[in-house]
């Protein structure tokens, strides 16, 4: 395998620094984590080791916890449920759109924002009418009174208001990542197609879908293990409230780590979101290794 | 169970470290006649603190004290480590998991403030109180919600009651001649006060607190006096009891009636306080903290405050929620053990005098010598100096009282009321399950 014939010590010398660092902020944390989820602890006085009680209760008698899975789940389920629409509208910019890239660059502006600046942002959008909210206010003006919600207080539509933001937000960024997919396949390919009689709809069939299954799959992974970690947006947004309708794994961890003062439990949390990431990527990866074997 | 070595402490810290190295700022106060070369043989003493915007009294304050001790004594040096409230429970805990906390840090009172106690990491500060006549300036009883065993470990900041803020103008608009002195009276109040297009009560209870601290004084009257959490703790009580679930009813109803604005639980602390500073609601229960602020305001001159009324006939409207506030500790570990108490005896001894000079002595936790009136004190701070003339006893917050993991419980619960009905017993459920589940 050592196709570049340099000796082993020397690779290993190269590589060795990044590892270092990789094991010693990646993987020691991780393992101190799974640790710490074994402790009674509130992260100031001296912990007590209660094994695996901390995940029993987790697994079997925290409510809020399973809720905060599902929503997470769902957060998930949309993100990549936005990709597809992505590619779609790439597919078309790359093709009807002359200097399509600038146009991709300004869906891209939402992605380099500070989340916490969009969680103002659109917290203000979401606010009642009383209180000015743009959204209830256009509402209004449509003649749509019945519409208008306090969109981020209700506690069965608050989730959905966040899962829009970040659909919204991520939206440039998948385009970009699809959108350099499309572009990077070769013309010659169309070319030839052509000839064959493949074009348009048809030529995406056999010739793009393929090509783009790997960048598409990364797409995948990243948005499933982004919505995973979703934290920033949900704490500004709405803290996690009303009374835990919108927090997720990660949000729960923090309420339970540093207001519940539950370190031990909160690692547990942590271990859990660790473990579900893990196990998800590999599925993710099966099938898409799967797919990649079916169309190629 | 010891640590598992500093490992995990070291980790924890730099994982906030990430989070708060955009946040903090630490500002040297050392004045510019000591050129910085020197610093190097000084004492160094790190004061970890809360008060960060420059245009209030309470920077004003430390600043005046730290660079005159400094001036008086040229071998110390005093570093501020300024943070905001919220901030500064984060840092404190990730340097408490490493044992490492700053000089002179800022803990909050009682069930807040027992872990660290717990831990062993504040310093004893009774030799502190006993310098210079400083035990004597607090006023009476008030160490004793930072105190263990005889043994005093923080000196608070300022003592505070929860008061119902109003407006006058809104009042009038409105229609009302008088705060009212009974709950039925507050929600007619209220009514009149919606009919007339006008916020009745500002809150911001994404801030869950807020919201807790306002019905905490409900539980004050339908429990007929203090002590209903201490009795829940003693064992004599449970959540179930009729007091805690009338005053959730009662509750209820306040928020039925549509006292709160629309989406409250999205609104955060300070814009819950600016919605009554701009004229846009009528009431605020909040601590008198709040005092200066609502005075600075542009509606300031049509404020002025009540207590809270009584609920069902129940209650004694001159027992309050008692707000004893954040208070300086020393850590147990500090280099310069000696040096550092000594700075607080000076700077706790100095405090009131500095504040009253900066109009700002209300709810202070230590005597003040000075006429308020004849200083220039505003009418709605001397009728809230008034109100603590009248104080008649009362409860700490919750979350003073309870352990954080009840707390929170409490918290969300309590949030929860604001955007759903609950069956009052449910919530009591709620609260006496958590109770039982982390005791």
């Amino acid at each position: 395998m050592n196709v570049l014939k340099v000796p082993a010590r020397t690779i290993a010398i190269f590589v060795l620094p990044c590892l270092i660092l990789y094991i010693g902020t990646v993987f020691v944390p991780i393992l101190v984590s799974f640790y710490t989820a074994m402790l009674d602890w509130n992260g100031i006085s001296d912990a007590k080791f209660v094994g695996l009680a901390n995940f029993k209760i987790l697994l079997f008698d925290d409510p809020n916890f399973w809720m905060s899975v599902k929503r997470t789940i769902m957060y998930a389920v949309f993100s990549i449920i936005e990709i597809p629409f992505c590619l779609l509208f790439a597919i078309l910019l790359n093709r009807y759109v002359r200097k399509g890239n600038r146009l991709v660059t300004i869906y891209f502006v939402p992605v380099i924002l500070s989340n916490v600046i969009l969680g103002q942002l659109w917290k203000t959008i979401y606010n009642p009418a009383s209180m000015g909210g743009m959204l209830n206010g256009v509402l209004i003006k449509l003649g749509l009174d019945s519409w208008t919600h306090s969109w981020l207080t209700e506690p069965a539509i608050a989730m959905y208001a966040i899962y829009f933001v970040s659909l919204w937000q991520y939206f440039g960024y998948h385009l970009l990542i699809q959108f350099t997919g499309v572009q990077n396949i070769p013309d010659e390919i169309y070319e030839a197609a052509k000839i064959d009689g493949a074009d348009g709809f048809k030529a995406d069939r056999y010739i793009t879908f393929p090509m783009v299954v790997p960048i598409f799959k990364i797409s995948v992974v990243l948005a499933f293990i982004g919505s995973l970690q979703a934290f920033e947006l949900v704490m500004v947004m709405t803290g996690g409230g009303p009374a835990h309708a919108t927090d997720t794994i990660a949000t729960h961890m923090y309420n339970m780590s540093f207001l519940s003062q539950k370190y031990g439990y909160g690692s547990a949390v942590a271990t859990f979101l660790v473990i579900f990431c893990l196990v998800i990527t590999v599925i993710i990866n099966g099938v898409f290794n799967k797919i990649e074997r079916k169309v190629t | 169970m010891k640590m598992p070595s500093k490992t995990v402490a070291l980790l924890l810290a730099g994982a906030m470290a990430f989070g708060l190295a955009g946040c903090g700022n630490s500002d040297s106060s050392s004045s510019g006649s000591g050129a910085s070369g020197d610093s190097g043989d000084k004492t160094k003493i790190t004061f970890q603190n809360i008060y960060p915007d420059p245009t209030t009294p309470t920077y004003k304050m430390i600043h005046q004290i730290v660079d005159q001790y400094e001036k008086e004594h040229p071998n110390i040096d005093i570093e501020l480590d300024t943070l905001n409230t919220d901030q500064q429970k984060l840092k404190l805990k990730t340097q408490a998991a490493s044992k490492e906390i700053p000089d002179i840090t800022i803990v909050n009172p009682a069930a807040q403030m027992k872990p660290y106690i717990d831990a062993g990491l504040l310093a004893p500060l009774n030799d502190v109180i006993d310098k210079g006549g400083l035990k004597d300036t607090y006023q009476e009883g008030l160490l004793d919600y930072y105190s263990k065993d005889g043994k005093v470990y923080a000196l608070p900041d300022g003592n505070n009651i929860e008061v119902g803020f109003y407006n006058k103008a809104l009042f009038a608009k409105a229609g009302i001649a008088a705060p009212p002195t009974t709950f039925d009276e507050l929600l007619a109040d209220v009514k009149k006060l919606k009919d007339a297009g006008i916020t009745p009560i500002a809150i911001g209870e994404k801030d869950s607190w807020t919201g807790s601290f306002l019905f905490m004084n409900i539980l004050l009257r339908t429990n007929g006096g203090p002590g209903f959490l201490q009795d829940v703790a003693d064992g004599k009580k449970t959540f179930n009891d009729p007091a805690f679930v009338e005053a959730v009813d009662a509750f209820q109803k306040l928020v039925q009636a549509g006292a709160f604005p629309e989406g409250a639980t999205s609104i955060d602390a300070t814009a819950g306080g600016n919605m009554f500073r701009t004229g846009q609601a009528a009431m605020f229960f909040i601590g008198t903290w709040e005092t200066g602020a609502n005075d600075g305001s542009t509606v300031g001159k049509d404020v002025s405050v009540f207590k809270f009324p009584t609920v069902n006939g129940k209650g004694n409207p001159d027992e309050f929620m008692l707000a004893p506030g954040s208070a300086f500790a020393v850590s147990a570990n500090s280099e310069h053990l000696q040096e550092t108490k000594d700075f607080l005896n000076y700077f706790a001894l100095n405090l009131p005098k500095v504040s009253f000079e900066l109009k700002n002595a209300v709810g202070l936790g230590q005597k003040v010598d000075g006429d308020f009136k004849a200083a220039g004190y505003s009418p709605l701070a001397i009728d809230v100096l008034d109100l603590f003339k009248n104080v008649k006893g009362g409860d700490l917050s919750f979350d003073n009282t309870m352990n954080p993991a009840v707390s929170q419980v409490h918290l969300s619960s309590i949030q929860s009321l604001f955007v759903q009905q609950v069956d009052p017993k449910q919530i009591a459920q709620e609260h006496q399950a958590a109770f039982e589940a982390n005791p």
